[in-house]
């Protein structure tokens, strides 16, 4: 039996590779009139995932709770690299994968 | 009327060659190509959006705007303590839901609770993980011995 990892299909991965890589938008605008500067905008904006937001610690609005399990996840997962289900890094190296069995050996206990 | 029978007799044919398909290959249903699939898929992973942007004018500051903005499904921001609005009652019950870890079902792709996924099986299709089956023959293993 195979496992097939979802087909990456036109605009689920064009939006994967957008939030995952994160975009940023450096702009700035001047507008002079007769040689005096009439009108600067400047404007820093960045748009990523919540991961990629962790990872390169982008700021979240004021009373984010950092503590929930959710953002340790967001740390130590990792998806696998044949069905793409995520799981604990360490286990994944050590053990394979426990959702499709991709290099599964776990412990004898 | 005729016609149509027989129409509906190839398409079921049809259907149940693709349901075997699946059955050896084990493809979720859902393809995200749709729109609504992308919404889907922005909302649970979530958005950050920040942005400083400054006005001036005639060389002097007259505006700031600093933004620290989170966009995220109702699931995925209670899951990442995202603040709500006051007077939001977090004790229901479907916010106790939402806490819970699910993962999508590799083969019919809906979502169930991490742990029976990985430990038993997908109680909607009866898919099992490598290592619920792995469980299931040690646990057949064991049996036999006694």
């Amino acid at each position: 039996m195979v496992i097939v990892k979802p087909e990456e299909t036109g605009l689920k991965e064009l939006l994967d590779r957008i939030l995952d890589k994160g975009v940023a938008v450096d702009a700035s605008v001047r507008i002079d009139l007769s040689g005096v500067n009439l009108l600067g905008i400047k404007a820093r904006t960045i748009l990523s995932s919540f991961k990629t937001a962790e990872e390169t610690g982008l700021d979240f609005p004021k009373g984010t709770e950092f503590s929930t399990p959710a953002w340790k996840d967001l740390a130590t997962k990792k998806p696998c690299p044949v069905c793409g289900m995520e799981s604990r890094r360490e286990d994944l190296e050590e053990e394979g994968c426990p959702w499709c069995g991709w290099n599964y050996k776990p412990d004898e206990r | 009327m005729k016609r149509k029978a027989v129409l509906g007799a190839a398409g079921t044919t049809n259907q149940m060659r693709d349901e075997t398909m699946e059955n050896t290959t084990l493809k979720p249903e859902k393809d995200y190509s749709g729109l609504a699939d992308a919404i889907d898929r922005i909302l649970d992973k979530g958005l950050v959006i920040n942005a400083d942007i400054t006005i001036d004018v005639a060389g002097v500051e007259l505006l700031g705007i600093k933004i620290r903005a989170a966009l995220a499904s109702f699931e995925t921001a209670a899951k990442y303590g995202l603040e709500f609005p006051t007077g939001t009652n977090l004790e229901t019950a479907a916010w106790k839901e939402a806490m819970i870890e699910k993962e999508e079902c590799p083969q019919c792709g809906k979502r169930v609770e991490r742990e029976e996924l990985l430990n038993l099986a997908c109680p909607w299709c009866g898919w099992e993980s490598a290592k619920a089956k792995k469980r299931k023959r040690a646990k057949a293993g064991v049996k036999m011995e006694v």
